[in-house]
């Protein structure tokens, strides 16, 4: 099923927006910074009350929003944890979202959670079961989402398509959009060997919809290269070359700075985000 | 070689392999490519155990203060193999980690510990309880004037009590904000009430029958009951003071089933919700 974007939500502009975390709400709230759009987990939401409510009733007001869902685990092969997807709904109908997204990926079996976001294998089961719970979740949410490819350590045998054509062909088979990480498809080419070139000319273009970005650190003493997707660091120098290819492949597209650890300054994220504008501005100035 | 196992069987095994170090994993199924399969999984384990480590440590930073990273680590360790996260929603780790605390002979030697982590608990409680429509203290005080059993009172969401046998909010607010002097500790118990207030939350120890009057309407029992239960502790005890105060501090809430009195409604009605 195809699913529009919600009667009176509006387009997510074309531009570099950051990931919202705890240590600059009271920032943003007070001083209400150029910031092109927010993004917030969306289950940081999920309590009935508190202080980040208060505070995104009045962020929102200010600025379009994409809610990145972590929790949902839409890849598990139980069924989906209702008592999530109907509080996601929730959440969905009172802040509008320009976005909605999760990620391509499970965490939870039998009623416990990892909190992780656990790699999927590359099989026609695990496409069947990816594209039958998009539908689950778009047809409650009565919207598209986005899905996102995550970073990860391992492979499983026996897979039967590769990490770009599983992205693709699950995206395409369910309707949703793709949140294309960029910093996970460079983090994937090291930890698995494989040209991200390749991966990034595979996607679907027409559906990609968001970029994140973030930083890695690189795991060592290891026999062979490692990198961890910490979201810990500025985003990687070989990772702007790799964004500035999908801006050039895909045209300027919204963007997100994502920083989860060590959290700096505002400002830093900041001059991320000026930076990923840069990339974008430079394309549309190939294009006039 | 052997083949995958089916999705199911396969994620039962993963997960099995993150909450104890015991179990092996799906290591048939994972592709080494110049690592163990094992050490593969290892980072899972480890990540695992760091996202939700961090979140009880950020739930519970008095008791981490109290029993420093290394054993707070341990024990949040076999707090997860004990009571596996239940929730995508990482807000929701952590509710029996007081009880898994008590249950620790290493921890005997320090009683209060487990009640410390039952305030932390209520804190994060009471920072996400939800927001509800108030009731004025000029409405309190007019509902008291037409007589106190017909008055329903409810208590703001965000409101918790602990009553405990240890100085529970002094060793808390020792932990969290040390001084140079130490702590003395008199052995006495503390009463604590618990609310959000101005998106921070507040704690203090009211006398003896204040605390008793907010415990029984916490826990829906009436007013009259909640009356009584206060004059127990003091025969002096002014329950329009502690209702008003109550109000004053914006954790009197219009009752989903208003109560059949004329002037309560209409000032609830009156109130901009919070």
């Amino acid at each position: 099923m195809t699913h529009q974007v919600a009667t009176g939500v509006q387009p997510m502009p074309v531009a570099a927006g950051i990931g919202l975390r705890a240590p600059h709400v009271t920032r943003v709230l007070i001083e209400r910074p150029p910031i092109a759009w927010l993004e917030t987990h969306a289950e940081n939401l999920f309590a009935a009350g508190g202080s980040l409510h208060n505070a995104m009733h009045q962020i929102r007001a200010d600025y379009p929003l994409s809610l990145h869902g972590v929790g949902l685990s839409l890849g598990s092969a139980d069924d989906l944890n209702t008592t999530h997807l109907q509080r996601l709904r929730s959440l969905v109908e009172h802040y509008q979202p320009e976005l909605v997204s999760e990620h391509l990926c499970w965490g939870a079996i039998g009623g416990r959670h990892s909190n992780d976001l656990l790699p999927m294998p590359f099989t026609e089961e695990a496409v069947n079961l990816m594209v039958s719970r998009i539908g689950q979740v778009q047809d409650t949410l009565k919207r598209q989402i986005l899905v996102e490819n995550i970073s990860t350590y391992l492979r499983f045998r026996g897979g039967e398509y590769s990490e770009w054509e599983f992205v693709s062909t699950v995206v395409r088979r369910s309707g949703c959009g793709l949140l294309c990480d960029v910093n996970n498809i460079y983090v994937n080419s090291v930890n698995h060997d494989f040209d991200p070139h390749v991966y990034l000319r595979a996607l679907p273009r027409e559906a990609i919809q968001e970029i994140h970005l973030a930083g890695f650190t690189r795991k060592e003493g290891l026999p062979v290269p490692l990198l961890i997707d910490s979201h810990s660091r500025r985003v990687d120098a070989k990772v702007w070359d790799l964004y500035a290819e999908a801006i050039d492949l895909f045209g300027p597209i919204p963007t997100l700075i994502e920083w989860d650890q060590d959290i700096p300054e505002l400002e830093v994220l900041l001059d991320e985000a000026a930076h990923a504008e840069e990339v974008l501005d430079a394309r549309r100035a190939r294009a006039a | 070689m052997p083949a995958a196992p089916a999705l199911p069987e396969l994620q039962r095994r993963f997960l099995a392999a993150l909450y104890d170090d015991a179990e092996p994993g799906p290591v048939a199924a994972i592709a080494g490519n110049g690592l163990e399969p094992d050490a593969r999984l290892r980072i899972y384990r480890h990540s695992c155990n760091e996202i939700q480590t961090g979140a009880l440590r950020a739930a519970y930073p008095a008791v981490l203060a109290l029993v420093g990273a290394a054993f707070f680590d341990q024990t949040a360790r076999g707090y997860r193999r004990a009571h596996p996260s239940g929730s995508g929603n990482l807000q929701g780790l952590g509710a029996d980690f007081a009880d898994h605390l008590e249950s620790l002979s290493a921890l005997a030697g320090f009683p209060y510990l487990p009640d410390v982590a039952r305030l932390e608990w209520r804190r994060q409680l009471s920072a996400l309880a939800a927001e509800a429509e108030l009731v004025t203290p000029d409405a309190i005080t007019q509902q008291l004037a037409s007589g106190e059993g017909s008055i329903e009172i409810k208590l703001h969401p965000s409101v918790h009590t602990l009553d405990s046998q240890h100085p529970v909010l002094t060793i808390w607010r020792y932990a969290t904000d040390p001084t140079p002097e130490g702590l003395q500790l008199t052995g006495d118990g503390e009463q604590v009430v618990l609310w959000r207030e101005d998106g921070e939350i507040a704690m203090d120890t009211p006398d003896a029958a204040s605390f008793a009057c907010i415990d029984a309407l916490l826990h829906g029992k009436t007013l009259g009951h909640a009356h009584a239960a206060a004059k127990a502790q003091d025969s002096n005890f002014d329950l329009s003071a502690c209702l008003v105060s109550l109000a004053e501090h914006g954790l009197v809430v219009a009752s989903p089933h208003p109560a059949p009195t004329r002037n309560l409604r209409h000032a609830a009605d009156a109130m901009p919700a919070r």
